[in-house]
C-alpha cells in the first residue's frame, strides 16, 4: 500500500507551478485576516528592496482559519505606487496557501514550510508571524540576509524586552540552553526566524512531526537541530517587538509545558551532542546583543508567592521523586520563608532545573506531570527575581542573567552526573 | 481613417533591416552596395520576409553610420548611384518585398550644405533653419542622449560665433521645425522618394523636433502637429505608403504618435525588447505581461514594431535602473559590451550560442503582436565584435559562405569597412548562409519555418492577444485570436523542463493541432490541460473545432 503524503495534491501543484527559489518566507496563520494584509505588505516591500533578483515564494500555511485568512492571503493585491513605470519588481513574487490540518499547530505549519523550502530548493527561509503588529520590511531582510548572503543556517531574532517580559526565557530557557548547548542564543523560543534550505532539509528527514513537543513550539527544536549538527547560527536585533491580541499567547502552565517540555525533549533526543560539549560560544549577532527597556509593569507578587508555597506543599510527593532529598529539602525550607526576605538562590533554581532534567530524562514519573511539577518552583523563582529587581537598572538586571548563566555552566557537570546515573 | 485592406500591409509584414554597406559587395571595393544587395534578394524572398528596411545610405561622412546625412537625395557613391538604388526597388517590387528608407529628420550632418550655408553668416536666409543661441543655456535640463561623448546639447560654432543646437552628435545639428520653410524642405525630400516608390520611411528621432523652454523638449504638441501634416499629405497624395516612428519612450508616451490614426502607422514597442531578454534570464514571465499590460490600445490601422536586436546597442532608457543593471550585470559583464545606457551586441552572443533560446525569442518574437523586425544576420546566428568601437561591432559584413571574406566582397580583407567576424564560434567558416542552406536542421532553415508559419496565418499579424495566467510563472501562454482563426501559443522561459496547466475552457471541445509538426494534441476537455515543455521550448498550437 502506498505510503500517504501530507503534502495536498493541491498545495504540491502550487509547489510545481513555483518551481525553484532562493527565498522562501513562511506565514503561519489561524484567523488572522485582520493583519494578514498589513504582513504580506510588508513581506513584498522587503522582497522589493531587498532582493530583487532573488526568486521568491511566500508560502501561507494555516491551521484552519474560519475567517478567510487564506483567501485573503491569495486575493489581495501586490500595492503598486501610481503611475509607476517599468517593472514592480524584476520576478514574480510567487504566493501561494496551504492548509495543513484543520487545527492550528506550529510544528503542523513548520513541516510544511521546511518541505516546500526542501522541495523549491529555497536557500534562505523566514518564518514570519501575523500577530506580529510592528512587522517592518527590515525584519524580513535582516532574518533572510545573514542566512541568504552570509551562509548561516539558522538566525534567531533578538528584541527590545521589557525589565519584566520574556522572563522564562531570560531566567531558565537562554541560561540553560547555552550552558548545555555551547550557543548563546538569547530568543529561542520566538515567532519570526531565519533558517537555511539546509536545515530545513535536515529538519524534514527527523521523524519527530509527529512528537507533541515539536508540534507545540518546533522553533527551538529546529535550533537546537542547527546546533548539533555544528551549522552556523546566529541572532539579528529587530527592536521593540508588540503583538496583536490573538498573539498574546498562552498562560504560564501551558507556556512551561510548551517551552519547558520541548526544551527538556530536545535534550533527550540530542543527547549524544551536547554530554560531550562544555563551555560556551557566543554567536554572530547583529546589531546589540540584548536590549532592556524600563517600561512594563511587574506582575502581582503576591499571588505568586502564595501559589509557589501552596505547589512545594501539594506537590510534595512528586517533587520528592524529582528531586534530590538536599535540593527538596531547600524548596521546602525557602517555602517556608518570610515572603519579604525570600530569595531563590540562582546554585539551588540551576540545581533544581539540571535535577528535573535528568529526571524527565530517567522518567521517573508521567513526563507530562513532571514538567508541570515545575511551575511552582518557576513561580518561586520568579517571586524572587521580583522582589529582588523591583528598583534594579537594565544594567544590574543584565548583570544578574550573566551570573545565572555562569552558573548554568559551572554546574553542567552535575547535570551531566545525574543524567548518566544509573537508576 | 478607413484603409483599404492592401494599404494595411505593413501589419501582415515580416520586415528584414540591413545597412547596404553590410550585405553584399559588387565591386570589390570592400564595401556592401546596392547591386550587391540586388542579387541577394532571392535569399531575402527565401527566407520569407517580407519587407526590407535600410539603414541611411546617403551621402553621409558617416561619422554616425549614415545618420548624418549631407545630402537627402542621391546616394552614397560607395553604395552605388541612384539608378542602381532604382534597379534595386524594382527588383524588390518584383518579389513582393517592400523598401522602407531611413528618414532622418531630426538633424542633418554638419556637412549638409543647409547647414553649411546657416553657419556662413547670420545674415543667411538658411540661418534659421537650424536651432541658434549665443548662450549655451537655453533648454536647461534637457537630457543628453549621448552620455558617453556628449557634455552639452549646445556646440560653438566658430565661424558664426554662436551655439547650435544638437539632441545627438555635436556634428548632427537640429533643424529648426519651427520654420515653415524647414518643414517643405523635408516633404519635398519625401516626395522624391515616394515618387521614386519606396513604400515607407521610418522617421528617425521623431520625438526632438521641437523645442520649447521649460520642456523636456520631447514629444511637444507641436511636433505632433509636424507628423500629422507629413501623413495627411502622404494619405492624399501616396496612399498605402506607411510612416514609421522612431521614438524611443515608454508605450504610454508613444501611444500618441499614434493620434487618432492621424500621424504614424507604426512605431517600435521598445520597452518590450529588453524585456523579452530579461523574462528569458529570469525564467519569469512577468517583465513580458507587465509592460503589455502597461501598453495602451491603438487606432485599429496602426501597429506595434518589435524586435530582438538591431543596428544600435539594446536600448536600456525604457527601464528601471534595477532592470538596466541586472540586464547589464546578466548581459554585459564586459564593460566593453555597454554603450551609453544599452548593450552592443547581437542576439546569439547574448544566448550565449544556445539555439533553443535563440528560438524560443524569434518565436516570441514572431508570435507577439505586431510587425516583427529580424536584424539582418540574426537569421544564421552571427555573432558581433565589441572591441570595434561605437555600435560597428554589430554591423559586420554579412557572412555569405566560408570562403573568402566570407562571400562577402572579393577585396582585400585589409580593404574591408570592417573586419568581419573570424572567431572559432561565430566566425564567417563556422556561421554563414550557405551551411545552413545545406542543413535542413540548421537555424537559418527553422527561421524560414517559422516565418513561413507566421505569413500562413493572418492571426499573428493581426490578431488580438490573451494572456493566459498558469500558475506556472516560468510559462508565458497567450492566445491570438482574428475571427474564428486561434492560435495558441505556449513558452517555456525557463532552462529546465516544466509542467504547466492551462485553463482553456473557453475552447473546450477545440482540437489544439501543433504547428510546426500539423500533429494533432488531445482535444480540450472539462479539466484545465496539461502539457510539459522541455527547456525553452515552445509550442503554437491552432486550435480547431472540428
Amino acid at each position: 500500500m502506498a505510503e500517504e503524503s501530507f503534502l495536498a495534491d493541491d498545495f504540491l501543484r502550487q509547489l510545481m507551478s513555483v518551481g525553484e527559489v532562493d527565498l522562501l518566507v513562511g506565514i503561519p496563520s489561524y484567523n488572522n485576516a485582520s493583519t494578514l494584509a498589513q504582513t504580506l505588505q510588508s513581506v513584498e516591500a522587503s522582497l522589493r528592496q531587498n532582493f530583487v533578483r532573488e526568486r521568491a515564494v511566500i508560502l501561507n500555511v494555516d491551521g484552519g482559519s474560519a475567517d478567510e485568512t487564506r483567501q485573503l492571503f491569495v486575493q489581495s493585491a501586490e500595492r503598486i505606487d501610481a503611475g509607476h513605470k517599468g517593472l514592480t519588481s524584476l520576478r514574480t513574487v510567487h504566493r501561494i496557501s496551504c492548509e495543513y490540518d484543520k487545527s492550528p499547530s506550529q510544528g503542523l505549519a513548520l513541516h510544511s514550510i521546511v518541505a516546500a523550502a526542501d522541495l523549491l530548493r529555497a536557500r534562505a527561509c523566514v518564518v514570519i508571524s501575523p500577530t506580529t503588529t510592528n512587522l517592518t520590511p527590515s525584519w524580513v531582510a535582516n532574518l533572510l540576509r545573514p542566512v541568504y548572503r552570509q551562509g548561516l543556517d539558522f538566525v534567531a531574532p533578538l528584541y527590545v524586552r521589557s525589565r519584566f517580559q520574556g522572563l522564562l526565557a531570560r531566567d531558565l530557557l537562554y541560561p540553560m540552553c547555552r550552558a548545555i548547548f555551547g550557543q548563546r542564543i538569547r530568543e529561542l523560543y520566538s515567532e519570526e526566524w531565519g533558517f537555511s534550505g539546509r536545515l530545513a532539509s535536515q529538519c524534514l528527514e527527523k521523524d519527530v512531526w509527529h512528537e507533541e513537543a515539536v508540534r507545540a513550539r518546533p522553533e527551538a527544536w529546529m535550533a537546537i537541530t542547527a546546533i548539533s549538527a555544528d551549522l552556523k547560527c546566529g541572532q539579528y536585533f529587530l527592536g521593540p517587538k508588540t503583538a496583536s491580541p490573538t498573539g498574546t499567547g498562552p498562560d504560564i502552565v501551558e507556556a512551561i509545558r510548551q517551552t519547558v517540555g520541548n526544551f527538556f525533549w530536545c535534550l533527550e533526543t540530542n543527547q549524544a551532542n551536547w554530554l560531550s560539549r562544555s563551555n560556551s560560544q557566543p554567536v554572530p549577532t547583529f546589531g546589540p546583543d540584548h536590549e532592556l527597556s524600563l517600561d512594563g509593569i511587574p506582575p502581582s507578587q503576591e499571588k505568586i508567592f502564595d501559589l509557589f508555597r501552596s505547589g512545594v506543599s501539594e506537590l510534595e510527593p512528586i517533587l520528592a521523586s524529582i528531586l534530590a532529598q538536599d535540593t527538596h529539602a531547600q524548596i521546602e525550607a525557602i517555602a517556608l520563608s518570610d515572603r519579604s526576605n525570600f530569595h531563590f538562590a540562582p546554585e539551588l533554581w540551576v540545581k533544581t532545573l539540571y535535577e528535573f532534567a535528568a529526571s524527565y530524562h530517567h522518567a521517573v514519573l508521567n513526563r507530562d506531570h513532571l514538567v508541570q511539577a515545575l511551575v511552582p518552583l518557576y513561580r518561586g523563582r520568579l517571586y524572587s527575581f521580583l522582589l529582588e529587581n523591583a528598583n534594579s537598572s537594565a544594567e544590574a538586571m543584565e548583570t544578574q542573567s550573566e551570573i545565572l548563566c555562569q552558573e548554568f555552566e559551572r554546574q553542567k557537570p552535575y547535570l551531566i552526573e545525574k543524567w548518566t546515573a544509573k537508576r | 481613417m478607413l484603409l483599404q485592406d492592401e494599404n494595411l500591409w505593413y501589419k501582415d509584414a515580416v520586415i528584414y533591416q540591413l545597412h547596404v554597406r553590410t550585405f553584399c559587395d559588387s565591386n570589390g571595393d570592400g564595401i556592401g552596395d546596392f547591386r550587391g544587395l540586388t542579387s541577394k534578394l532571392d535569399y531575402l524572398q527565401e527566407l520569407g520576409i517580407n519587407a526590407i528596411w535600410l539603414l541611411p545610405f546617403y551621402p553621409s561622412p558617416l561619422r554616425d553610420d549614415g545618420y548624418d546625412i549631407a545630402d537627402y537625395t542621391s546616394v552614397h557613391p560607395a553604395y552605388g548611384s541612384l539608378q542602381d538604388f532604382k534597379d534595386f526597388l524594382t527588383a524588390a517590387h518584383n518579389r513582393r518585398i517592400r523598401v522602407i528608407t531611413e528618414m532622418v529628420v531630426n538633424h542633418t550632418s554638419d556637412q549638409h550644405p543647409w547647414f553649411q550655408e546657416a553657419r556662413s553668416s547670420r545674415e543667411n536666409p538658411k540661418r534659421d533653419w537650424y536651432v541658434w543661441s549665443d548662450t549655451d543655456s537655453r533648454y536647461q535640463g534637457v537630457r543628453i542622449i549621448f552620455v558617453d561623448t556628449e557634455m552639452s546639447n549646445w556646440a560653438w560654432d566658430p565661424i558664426s560665433k554662436s551655439y547650435y543646437w544638437h539632441r545627438f552628435f555635436s556634428h548632427q545639428p537640429d533643424l529648426n521645425y519651427d520654420n515653415p520653410v524647414v518643414r517643405e524642405a523635408m516633404w519635398e525630400v519625401m516626395k522624391f522618394w515616394l515618387d521614386i516608390g519606396v513604400d515607407g520611411f521610418r522617421l528617425d528621432a521623431v520625438p526632438y523636433l521641437i523645442e520649447r523652454d521649460g520642456t523636456s523638449c520631447e514629444n511637444l504638441p507641436e511636433t505632433h502637429e509636424i507628423i500629422r501634416d507629413f501623413r495627411k499629405r502622404i494619405d492624399l497624395a501616396y496612399p498605402g505608403k506607411m510612416l514609421l516612428a522612431e521614438a524611443n519612450q515608454w508605450p504610454a508616451d508613444v501611444r500618441s504618435y499614434f493620434g487618432n490614426g492621424d500621424e504614424f502607422h507604426m512605431a517600435f514597442h521598445f520597452p518590450l525588447m529588453p524585456r523579452m531578454f530579461m523574462a528569458v534570464k529570469l525564467e519569469d514571465r512577468k517583465p513580458i505581461i507587465e509592460i503589455l499590460e502597461q501598453t495602451p490600445q491603438i487606432p485599429d490601422a496602426c501597429q506595434w514594431c518589435v524586435f530582438l536586436r538591431n543596428h544600435d546597442e539594446l536600448t536600456l532608457e525604457m527601464v528601471t535602473d534595477i532592470e538596466r543593471d541586472y540586464m547589464y550585470d546578466e548581459y554585459a559583464v564586459d564593460k566593453a559590451m555597454r554603450i551609453n545606457l544599452g548593450i552592443r551586441r547581437r542576439l546569439a552572443p547574448m544566448m550565449e550560442n544556445d539555439r533553443r533560446r535563440v528560438e524560443l525569442l524569434t518565436g516570441l518574437l514572431l508570435s507577439m503582436p505586431g510587425t516583427p523586425i529580424i536584424y539582418y544576420g540574426d537569421e544564421i546566428g552571427m555573432g558581433d565584435n565589441i572591441y570595434l568601437g561605437d555600435r560597428n561591432g554589430v554591423r559586420t559584413p554579412m557572412q555569405w559562405n566560408g570562403g573568402w571574406n566570407a562571400g562577402f566582397s572579393s577585396a582585400d580583407p585589409e580593404r574591408l569597412y570592417s573586419p568581419l567576424i573570424s572567431n572559432p564560434v561565430y566566425g564567417y567558416q563556422a556561421i554563414n548562409v550557405d551551411s545552413q542552406r545545406r542543413s535542413a536542421h540548421s537555424l537559418l532553415s527553422w527561421t524560414k519555418s517559422v516565418i513561413q508559419t507566421r505569413n500562413a496565418f493572418r492571426v499573428f499579424s493581426r490578431g488580438s492577444i490573451e494572456f493566459l495566467n498558469p500558475s506556472n510563472h516560468r510559462v508565458l501562454a497567450y492566445v491570438r485570436r482574428l475571427g474564428e482563426e486561434k492560435v495558441l501559443v505556449v513558452n517555456n522561459l525557463s532552462s529546465s523542463a516544466q509542467a504547466v496547466e492551462l485553463n482553456l475552457q473557453m475552447y473546450k471541445r477545440h482540437i489544439p493541432i501543433e504547428m510546426f509538426g500539423r500533429n494533432l494534441f488531445p482535444r480540450i476537455g472539462d479539466l484545465p490541460y496539461l502539457l510539459t515543455l522541455g527547456p525553452y521550448q515552445f509550442y503554437w498550437f491552432r486550435l480547431r473545432r472540428i
